[in-house]
C-alpha cells in the first residue's frame, strides 16, 4: 500500500475554509502508537495552512518548512485524542505563506504558532498536483481515513564527547535513515527528511543539555517552554550525515534559553532557540 | 523618491533596530552588521534569510514590503525589458541601479551584471533606506 498521504500526514479533514486566509481543521491521533510528539503537533498545523495556501493558488505550488517565530508548547497530547487546528494566512502567494494558528484538545489550547513562513517550490517537483487537489477534496468533504498514521520512531544522534562541555555545549552526530515510510509521504518525488523531525532531534539534544543543568537549586526539572527564530535553511535527503550542536545562551534561576544549530557539509543547515522554564 | 529625501539622521534613525533584526535572523553578533555590510557578500544570508528579514522588518517598523520593492524602486521609469535583457542588466539599469543604491560603492557594480546578482549588491543601509521610504509613503 502506497504511504502516500498515511505515513506524514497530519490532516483529517478541513472543517471550514477561506483559501488563502483561514483554515480550521482536524486531526485525531491514532490509538495505536507510543506518541505523538509536539513537533508532530506543530507539523500539522502546518500542514493545515499549507492546503490552505496551496488550494488558493490550484495547486501549482506548495510550501515547504522555512521559518517559525515562536513556538508556544503548552500541554502534551496522547493517542486517541483529537486534534482542533485552526490556522490564520497573513501572507499567502506563489512565493511564500505566512501563518500562525493554534492547536486546542477538547478547546484546551496545546500549542500556538506564530509568525511562520513557508517558502514555496513548484508542486510538479515533489508531488503529482492532481492527486493533491483529489486529496484536499477528500479532506474538505467526508474526510480522510483516520488511524492511519503508525508512529515514527525517535532517531538517535551521537555525543562526541570531546567538542562537547557538560552544562554548557553538547556536540552530536544525526544521520538520516536511508529509508523510512514517511519519505514516500515527505515528498513522493522528492524524499526530504522533515523539518519538523529535524526539529524533534534537536529539541531532544537540548532536552540532553538541559538535564545536566540545576535549574536554580530546586528540584523541578526543565521543560520545553518555547520554541523562538527555527529556521530550515536546506534540505536535508535520505542518508544525510548531520553535525549538531547544542550551547547555551542565557540562564536564570527558573529559565534557559539553549541555541540550536545543524550543519551539513559544514554549512549552516537550520538553527533555532528553544526556551525551558522549570518550578511551574 | 530620490535619495536627497532621506536624509542621513533617518538613516541613522532606523540603522539600530534594522541591525538587531538583520543579527538576529542571521545568527550573528550585532556589531558585525554595519551600515555598509553587504547581506550576502560579508554576512552570508541566503533567500530564506531575506524572506526572514522582510518579515521582521515589516512587524518591527509597520510596514508592508511588496516582493522585489528594492529592484522595483530601482527600476523607476524604465520598463522590465528596458532594464535587463535576457538576465542580464542594461546600462540603462546599472545606470538607475547605481544612482538608487547610492550607498553602494561604484566598484561593486559589475558589467556585465547578472540580474540574478543584484541581491549581492544590497547592503544594510539599502534596507533602512527602504523602510525609511515606506514609512513616508504611510
Amino acid at each position: 500500500m502506497s504511504e502516500h498521504f498515511r505515513a506524514f500526514s497530519f490532516v483529517d479533514r478541513i472543517t471550514s475554509a477561506q483559501p488563502g486566509a483561514s483554515v480550521t481543521g482536524v486531526y485525531t491521533i491514532p490509538t495505536g502508537i507510543d506518541r505523538f510528539s509536539n513537533s508532530l503537533v506543530a507539523e500539522s498545523l502546518g500542514q493545515l495552512a499549507a492546503w490552505s495556501a496551496m488550494a488558493k493558488i490550484d495547486f501549482r505550488f506548495r510550501p515547504v518548512a522555512g521559518i517559525a517565530g515562536g513556538v508556544d508548547f503548552l500541554s502534551s497530547v496522547e493517542p486517541g485524542q483529537q486534534l482542533e487546528l485552526a490556522a490564520q494566512l497573513e501572507q499567502s502567494d506563489e512565493e511564500a505563506v505566512r501563518y500562525g494558528g493554534t492547536v486546542t484538545v477538547g478547546g484546551q489550547e496545546i500549542l500556538r504558532l506564530e509568525d511562520c513562513l513557508g517558502p514555496m517550490v513548484s508542486m510538479e517537483d515533489y508531488d503529482d498536483p492532481l492527486a493533491m487537489r483529489k486529496r484536499y477534496d477528500l479532506i474538505c468533504g467526508e474526510g480522510a481515513e483516520p488511524g492511519v498514521f503508525e508512529g515514527i520512531p525517535d532517531f538517535p544522534f551521537t555525543r562526541i564527547e570531546d567538542e562537547s562541555v557538560p552544562g554548557q555545549s553538547i556536540a552530536a552526530a544525526f544521520t538520516v535513515p536511508e529509508s523510512a515510510l514517511f519519505f514516500a509521504d515527505h515528498f513522493p518525488r522528492n524524499p526530504v527528511f522533515p523539518g519538523t523531525l529535524l526539529m524533534d532531534t534537536k529539541l531532544r539534544l537540548a532536552e540532553t543539555l538541559a538535564m545536566e543543568i540545576p535549574p536554580g537549586g530546586k528540584d523541578a526539572d526543565w521543560k520545553v517552554a518555547r520554541i523562538t527564530d527555527v529556521k530550515i535553511r536546506d534540505f536535508t535527503p535520505p542518508g544525510e550525515m548531520l553535525a549538531l550542536r547544542a550551547k547555551v545562551d542565557e540562564k536564570t534561576e527558573t529559565a534557559l534559553t539553549i541555541r540550536m544549530e545543524t550543519r551539513k557539509g559544514g554549512q549552516r543547515n537550520s538553527s533555532a532557540k528553544i526556551g525551558f522554564r522549570s518550578g511551574e | 523618491m530620490s535619495d536627497q529625501d532621506i536624509s542621513k539622521e533617518e538613516i541613522e534613525a532606523v540603522f539600530p533596530k534594522a541591525a538587531e533584526i538583520i543579527a538576529d535572523a542571521l545568527g550573528c553578533d550585532e556589531d558585525e552588521v554595519q551600515l555598509t555590510s553587504s547581506l550576502i557578500d560579508d554576512l552570508d544570508a541566503e533567500s530564506i534569510d531575506f524572506l526572514d528579514i522582510v518579515f521582521r522588518l515589516e512587524r518591527e517598523f509597520k510596514v508592508k514590503i511588496p516582493r522585489g520593492k528594492i529592484v522595483e524602486d530601482a527600476r523607476g521609469d524604465l520598463s522590465e525589458a528596458e532594464f535587463e535583457q535576457g538576465g542580464i542588466v542594461t546600462d540603462a539599469g546599472r545606470a538607475n541601479l547605481k544612482s538608487f543604491l547610492s550607498e553602494v560603492p561604484e566598484d561593486r557594480f559589475s558589467n556585465p551584471m547578472k540580474s540574478a546578482d543584484i541581491a549581492k549588491l544590497f547592503t544594510t543601509e539599502t534596507f533602512c533606506k527602504m523602510v525609511v521610504r515606506l514609512q513616508k509613503e504611510g
